[in-house]
């Protein structure tokens, strides 16, 4: 298998998911999954805190993914860490040969379940993106020289499906500007808009990976609209899951569907489908990846 | 002005709980503006006390003044505090934070201190500036993202914005959401597509004391 | 001018603003103010009120021509407030104060005359603490109050109470004596220090035409004071009424009411120039009395008896310099028939036998701003110095003259001086202000029907009953008892100018509101919600309402309940029993959460809030303010456990029975309109 840089320069449709570290230390499960998709995707994300709750690092994690012989995206949010951890973390990564990385601002950390702590923010995605590319030139963001650069590979996310959408396409382009060679998007439902999105997004040189979060329920649908921020799932596509008996396998289906129709119009698909792992592989297959 | 909200009284009962002649101090400039300690509230919440405290049968005993400002030394030496055990202050932290250092008696804040803001109308305030010390207005069109986002953020928005609303309080505009947008109207579009270097945090240590004629931050 | 009432010395109204009533009120009567105490059912309130500047309520309430009327602000909307009716409702059912004597002085004035003029300077002598002796001929006391204006107008027992109230501040009234047959001024010179002539006019006579000697002919006063005794002649049939004003009007009626079938009023004004007061016209016309106007007098017609009045046109009163030169059409005559003639045409002085100088119209002469006569120590006020004047007039001269006495008899000139102050004029209502306010109907009073007036002399009019009164009272804008600033205390927090739907508050520069009072319409939501505590109502202190709230707390017949009723609701709700407290406010805005919980702490244990429901409110913001007043407020009790405790009519079900409560002999106003009698 290419490693991500590799596969975007071939023109490959690059397919990734996700891992989510534990809530522990105990990483049997997640290295299971990783194991079952390493060969169906070019890489992998391990999640950093996801919605702002507490799990084991995200360093700790792509370290033992790549031990193990798994080419790992970092995600490195700037909820948790000021710019001198930030920098530590990425370095420290960068010592294990991690190369992936994805720069996001991090959801708030009221939306997760250590509510009082202390939000940092010192950074955010824009920023990280200037501070990967500053490391990577080979200085830290004070201007000191490194004793051996990293060579990240930064990507970051964009939310296509956003309201309003012209705010983040200032700073999708901004995040251009600043470095991001790939975005994998926030969950995609409308092909429509995706297209009218990928029009403006190929003004830039980088690649998309549409984002598809695969829908287990219609009562999971309804939870992420809950308290999921940036995700809304179409409630035609709540109601198609409650009317079907095997709502599992509907969601795969709706999925393939969706892959299948925007197709060509982004450089690959970066699929969601925590705790449900095993669907990715179905998701692949029905949509003829 | 500086906001302030009066706190719950059993958590302002709590801290006077220990002592038996409580003396309420109000403050005229920004309490009384923000209808939390002027000699109306002030008045009020004495009356309150003394109503539980009859219903308590406890024993204690309130009275009340109201001083022009807190923040001031001159206007706290007028205080006559001679007949008190402790003194409740609503006043702004700064006003608590006077008051102890040049009374040598327990102060007790009577309300907690949420923002600098404007009024939106009658009784309604909304936080527009944190004292950063680091003024970005001139880049945002005169929206604080330092205040007004949720995140704080240079460069926003940030993923969470729905129906340009903030994901953490769906009741805020998404503060970047309204900075393009004043910056469109105002023609400066082109400005807001600049990035904003990481901030100087450091003038929060900095600038903790500021005097003429000397003037400026180091 | 007001000596020394309720213990307080006389106020000053030097730069102040009144409002236009009280500005035209020829002694300043704070009508706002009393007014304001009617609003709120408080009848003895408002007497003290009345007597500070006016002590014959009773009097003026009846039959003041009213000045004040017609400066009233409400004429911009609907009509003006019923003020002299109100000044009677006060007297009516309001107690009149007991007033702390002043220390005596040595001096003694002696009064000449129970008329007003005689009474009120007789009355300032007296509070100011000289000795005073009220001299009047009649058996009464009273002048032209008693024996000229009719019973039906004023009864006796009205002038009567005044007169007591009067008495009972040290003056001795002694009737039966006449000066210049009785009294010689010579004596009382010497007797008093000051004599104070106010006899007013008590020579009635005919005009000098062919047969004003036959024997059905009368003069007014006479005549009666022969209605007054009850004993008026019997004049036949059809009576003609010489003259045109009010006492022309007073014989006329007075004639109906002896048994006079046909009445025909004649004077020498056209209908517009008659002096009579429209109303008295108006009340003349309905109870039968006739008008030809414009007709100049030629003789009485008759040999042995009267038959008529023979007249002609009269052309013009006046000439071009307004001077009294009537002219004649002698081509067109015509005999009015009548049975009697009674001469209304102008009363004279009858005090050319004193000694004292007299104008070539035979009245006394004085100094108008001392009313001294040019004989060392002796005064005059009152018509006898300057022909007929308004009663309220005549009042005005009786407080300068004891104003005059008082300077000269210590060197402290300063009541007279006030007398002669300048103030400012409220304006007019300012157009952005009148269009918010809405049109009400003046509150009319009870009167006999015409045909049951013209039988007796028994008063025509009812009065107010405490319902009625409190209405008409409530229709008052509250003019200059509004919202005042206390500069050192603002904080330039806005609030004022927030919930103030009329635009008072206007900031200025440097931070600090000036509020308008041509705007201002008193509701106290301003006041009640200022952090400060920096405004004030003039007309409404916070203090006074925390003394009656713990009052009523001390009174043991009562329950503890406190209810604050705006006076604009029609029932008490029955939540209130009978043994609560009730104050009776204008407006719900003005009871401020300090009151509330200043009356739990003063130790209420129910305080109720019964205030108007959205058809009856007058003031676009008061429910909604209220409503938030209310909930901080029991958030706040909520803290003492009490919250159950302050409760609000209209949120239990039965809170708007009709549950007449308050018949009660205070001054609680009472319920529906159920016609009370006028005491």
């Amino acid at each position: 298998m290419l490693t991500l840089r590799e596969a975007f320069a071939a023109g490959e449709f690059v397919r990734t998911a996700e891992v989510g570290p534990p809530k522990g230390t105990d990483c049997e499960e997640m290295l299971e999954a990783a194991q079952m998709l390493r060969d169906k995707v070019h890489t992998l994300n391990v999640t950093d805190n996801q919605a702002a709750v507490m799990r084991l690092c995200t360093l700790a994690a792509c370290v033992k993914l790549k031990q193990a012989g798994i080419d790992p995206v970092l995600q490195v949010t700037c909820r948790d860490r000021n710019r001198l951890a930030v920098q530590s973390d990425l370095l420290g990564a960068a010592s294990f040969g991690i190369t992936n990385v994805l720069a996001l601002t991090g959801d708030h950390v009221m939306a997760g379940d250590h509510p009082e702590a202390r939000p940092v923010f010192d950074l955010e995605s824009v920023q990280l993106l200037q501070v990967i590319g500053k490391l990577n030139a080979g200085t830290d963001l004070a201007g000191n020289e490194l004793h051996g650069a990293p060579d990240f590979f930064p990507g970051a996310v964009v939310t296509p499906e956003a309201d309003p959408l012209e705010p983040q396409m200032r700073k999708f382009e901004k995040k251009v500007r600043a470095g991001a060679k790939y975005f994998q998007t926030q969950a995609v439902y409308d092909p429509e808009s995706f297209k009218r999105f990928m029009e403006r997004a190929r003004r830039h040189d980088v690649k998309v990976l549409a984002g598809i979060l695969l829908l287990k329920s219609a009562g999971m649908a309804k939870f992420l609209n809950r308290s999921i921020p940036g995700i809304t799932v179409p409630q035609r596509l709540i109601d198609d899951l409650a009317s079907s008996d095997k709502a599992g396998e509907r969601g795969v289906e709706l999925a393939a569907e969706f892959i299948r129709e925007i197709r060509d119009h982004c450089d690959g698909v970066h699929i969601m489908a925590i705790g449900a792992e095993h669907r990715v592989p179905q998701v692949l297959d029905a949509a003829g990846l | 002005m500086i906001v302030v909200r009066q706190k719950k009284l059993e958590d302002i009962q709590a801290e006077i709980a220990p002592y038996k002649r409580v003396l309420l101090v109000g403050c005229n400039t920004c309490a009384a503006v923000a209808l939390a300690g002027g000699e109306n509230e002030t008045s009020r919440m004495a009356s309150t006390l003394r109503l539980r405290n009859a219903r308590e049968g406890g024993d204690k005993e309130y009275s009340f003044t109201v001083l022009q400002r807190q923040c001031e030394p001159e206007f706290l030496e007028e205080l006559d505090h001679s007949e008190a055990d402790v003194i409740l202050s609503l006043g702004c932290g700064a006003g608590v934070a006077l008051l102890s250092e040049i009374i040598a008696k327990p102060i007790m804040p009577a309300l907690d201190t949420l923002f600098i803001g404007a009024a939106r109308g009658y009784g309604s305030w909304r936080a527009e500036c944190s004292a950063c010390g680091n003024c970005v207005l001139d880049q945002t069109g005169g929206v604080c993202p330092v205040t007004r986002c949720a995140k704080g953020i240079m460069n926003g928005p940030c993923g969470g914005v729905d129906n340009g609303k903030c994901e953490v309080d769906p009741n805020q505009e998404c503060a970047w959401v309204t900075i393009y947008d004043r910056m469109e109207d105002l023609g400066r579009s082109e400005d807001a597509e600049k990035i904003i270097e990481p901030r100087d945090f450091s003038r929060r240590i900095t600038c903790r004391a500021w005097g003429l004629p000397e003037g400026g931050s180091k | 001018m007001g000596v020394t009432q309720h213990g307080r010395g006389a106020e000053s109204l030097l730069g102040e603003l009144l409002a236009p009533c009280r500005a035209a009120c020829p002694v300043h009567v704070d009508v706002p103010r009393y007014v304001q105490a009617l609003a709120e059912g408080r009848f003895s309130d408002a007497l003290g009120i009345v007597i500070e500047r006016n002590p014959l309520p009773a009097v003026c309430g009846r039959v003041c021509l009213r000045p004040c009327e017609d400066g009233c602000r409400r004429c911009q909307l609907d009509e003006p407030l019923a003020i002299a009716q109100l000044k009677r409702a006060a007297s009516d059912h309001g107690v009149y104060p007991t007033l702390e004597a002043a220390p005596k002085r040595l001096e003694r004035v002696a009064v000449v005359g129970a008329g007003p003029a005689g009474l009120t300077a007789a009355y300032d002598l007296a509070r100011l603490g000289y000795g005073v002796t009220l001299f009047e001929s009649k058996p009464e006391a009273g002048g032209m109050l008693r024996y000229g204006i009719p019973a039906y107008r004023l009864p006796a027992e009205a002038i009567a109470e005044d007169v007591r109230f009067i008495a009972a501040q040290g003056v001795d009234i002694v009737c039966g004596k006449t000066l210049g047959v009785d009294l010689d001024l010579e004596q009382l010179r010497a007797d008093y220090d000051a004599v104070v002539v106010a006899a007013g006019l008590q020579a009635s006579r005919p005009l000098p035409i062919p047969g004003n000697d036959l024997p059905e002919i009368a003069t007014a006063l006479p005549y009666l004071a022969t209605c007054r005794d009850g004993q008026p002649p019997a004049l036949g049939e059809r009576v003609i009424v010489i003259g045109g004003g009010n006492v022309a009007i007073d014989v006329a009626r007075s004639a109906r009411r002896a048994g006079a079938r046909e009445v025909t009023m004649v004077c020498l004004e056209s209908r517009d120039e008659m002096p009579a007061s429209a109303h008295e016209i108006h009340d003349a016309e309905e109870e039968g009395v006739k008008f030809v106007p414009a007709r100049g007098m030629k003789a009485v017609v008759g040999t042995d008896h009267v038959e008529g009045l023979e007249t002609v046109r009269c052309v013009s009163v006046f000439d071009a310099d307004r001077r009294f030169a009537p002219t004649y059409d002698e081509s067109d005559r015509q005999v009015i028939e009548g049975d009697a003639v009674i001469f209304a045409v102008g009363q004279g002085a009858d005090v050319a036998s004193l000694g004292l100088e007299t104008t070539p119209r035979g009245l006394l002469v004085v100094d108008p701003a001392t009313l001294a006569t040019p004989t060392e120590g002796v005064y005059a006020a009152g018509d006898v110095t300057c022909g007929p004047t308004k009663v309220i007039d005549a009042i005005a001269a009786g407080h300068r003259v004891a104003a005059s006495i008082h300077a000269t008899l210590t060197g402290d000139d300063r009541l007279l001086e006030m007398l002669d102050e300048d103030f400012e004029k409220l304006g007019p209502i300012p157009e952005a202000v009148a269009v918010r306010l809405e049109t009400r109907r003046r509150v009319q009073c009870e009167r006999l029907e015409v045909y049951e007036a013209v039988e007796t002399f028994d008063e025509v009019e009812e009065g107010y009953t405490k319902y009625e009164a409190a209405r008409e009272a409530q229709r008052c804008l509250a003019c200059t008892t509004g919202a005042q600033l206390d500069r050192d205390k603002c904080a330039s927090c806005l609030t004022c100018s927030r919930v103030c739907p009329y635009g008072v508050p206007v900031f200025q520069p440097g931070g600090y509101p000036y509020f308008n009072a041509d705007a201002c319409r008193a509701c106290g939501a301003c006041a009640a919600e200022c952090p400060a505590g920096a405004i004030r109502l003039g007309g409404w202190n916070e203090d006074e309402v925390a003394e009656k709230v713990a009052a009523g707390l001390r009174r043991p017949e009562k329950d503890k309940t406190i209810g604050f009723v705006c006076g604009y609701t029609h029932d008490l709700p029955s939540l209130l029993g009978k043994d609560a407290e009730i104050i009776t406010v204008s407006c719900l805005l003005r009871i401020s959460d300090r009151i509330v919980l200043g009356a739990f702490e003063s130790g209420a244990k129910k305080v109720v809030f019964s205030g108007c429901t959205e058809e009856s409110c007058r003031f676009p913001h008061a429910m909604p303010l209220v409503a938030e007043r209310v909930c901080r407020v029991r958030a706040l009790l909520e803290e003492a456990g009490m919250a159950d405790d302050f409760v609000v009519s209209g949120e239990s079900e039965d809170a708007d029975d009709a549950n007449g409560t308050a018949d009660s002999a205070d001054d609680s106003v009472g319920t529906k309109p159920v016609k009370e009698g006028a005491r």
